[in-house]
């Protein structure tokens, strides 16, 4: 409960107070973004499963933010920034698709 | 009771070892703990955040004490009833709720930004580039074509001016030329020049001496009884007198020249010179000055046939 809570007040906050982000971090949020969602939708996959575990948790939500920066900055050194930054959405789009899939069948059961 | 009624139907093709497993769960505990890898791998397969936690969840659904051990036949959707409803603050909810702040928080942002202005803030360096070159070329093509319209402003705008200048010209240029050409009247400062020869001895060879005479001394426009004299202007005796361009003319003769009398006067009256020659044949040379002298003899411009100005 509270965790969906911290979710909603961050949104908010985010549309309230307009941050202003630092142009280097500017080309890693996106990316970052759908990471953190990855790592997110695991997470609520190993709650239903009763695996949840904080720690583990909060270790692969950091790394995967920090790995999927690091991909789409190195991409950038190399020159291919726009095609890996492809490769991981379209990555992290398939595990998110599996855990959601998971997700569905322990909650509707189908 | 519904748990089991519930999860019975479905597993029949999924989860066979479960369904196995639920029914016997007579003795939890052993059961439950041969029955959890078959569900681990799965986990394993797809996501990649759970491979560890499998030893760890153990303990920490043990730890939860009575909840765990009813945790075991709990289906997904009561545990996850179970998390949401009572709210709890443990250290886990507080920190998974930090993470997720910090999600949804770069979220906003970033659908904010892109939402703001899409077409820039996204884009690589490559295409921010190729719109910068765009954005000059655009630029420069702009410029160019103001100047060019620039341009031709400036010259609608003088060519009234252009137009009249260039007529005034043109008429002064004709004005001089016509003068020299013979096509137009000339008046000024000058002298005249007259010939009486009763004796007929002055022929086409005197006049042309003094036309040249005149011509080195200046003269700018003359005329011979009432013939103008141009640079095409030939003398021939003919009978009794003298022709001047086919038009007979007799004495006496009358040159009418313009030019700077101080210099025409003294260039016939060197010793040698036309009067003295037309003295020692007994003709009779007078000259008088004039401050104006009309010359309004005329002559028809003609085309030349072959020479064409190469100035064109």
């Amino acid at each position: 409960m509270i965790a969906v809570l911290g979710l909603v007040v961050g949104v908010v906050a985010g549309l309230v107070v307009r941050p202003v982000v630092p142009t280097v971090v500017e080309p890693y949020l996106p990316i970052a973004v759908v990471a953190a969602l990855d790592a997110v939708f695991g997470g609520l996959r190993a709650m239903l499963d009763g695996i949840f575990d904080d720690k583990v948790f909060v270790v692969s939500f950091l790394s995967n933010v920090v790995v999927a920066a690091l991909i789409v900055f190195l991409g950038d050194k190399l020159g291919v920034g726009a095609q890996l930054s492809t490769g991981v959405v379209v990555v992290l789009g398939i595990r998110i698709f599996s855990n959601a899939a998971a997700i569905r069948r322990h909650i509707f059961r189908a | 009771m519904r748990p089991v009624s519930d999860e019975t139907p479905p597993p029949d093709q999924d989860r066979t070892p479960d369904s196995g497993r639920t029914p016997g769960g007579s003795g939890p505990p052993s059961d439950r703990k041969r029955a959890l890898p078959p569900e681990r791998p799965r986990p394993e397969a797809g996501p990649e955040p759970r491979p560890e936690p499998r030893p760890e969840p153990e303990p920490q659904s043990e730890s939860q004490g009575g909840t765990g051990d009813g945790g075991g036949a709990l289906t997904g959707r009561q545990r996850l009833a179970k998390a949401v409803w009572p709210p709890r603050v443990t250290r886990a909810q507080l920190i998974v709720a930090l993470l997720l702040f910090v999600l949804g928080l770069g979220l906003a942002i970033q659908v904010r930004s892109t939402s703001e202005n899409s077409a820039l803030r996204g884009a690589r360096h490559e295409d921010l580039v190729r719109i910068l070159d765009e954005l000059d070329d655009r630029t420069k093509r702009l410029e160019d074509e103001k100047r060019e319209l620039d341009k031709h402003r400036t010259e609608l705008d003088n060519s009234s001016d252009q137009a009249e200048e260039a007529r005034k010209q043109t008429a002064e240029k004709e004005a001089q030329l016509g003068v020299l050409a013979g096509t137009v009247a000339a008046e000024g400062p000058g002298i005249r020049l007259t010939i009486n020869d009763p004796k007929g001895a002055t022929d086409s060879d005197t006049l042309l001496d003094a036309v040249q005479e005149l011509r080195a001394a200046g003269a700018e426009a003359i005329q011979i009884n009432g013939v103008r004299v141009v640079a095409s202007t030939y003398f021939s005796d003919s009978g009794g007198g003298v022709s001047v361009d086919g038009h007979g003319v007799s004495q006496p003769y009358r040159f009418e020249v313009i030019g700077k009398p101080a210099d025409l006067e003294p260039a016939l009256n060197i010793p040698g010179g036309v009067v003295q020659t037309l003295k020692n044949k007994q003709a009779k040379a007078s000259i008088s000055r004039s401050e104006k002298i009309t010359v309004d003899a005329l002559r028809q411009a003609k085309r030349p046939d072959y020479a064409r100005s190469s100035s064109q």
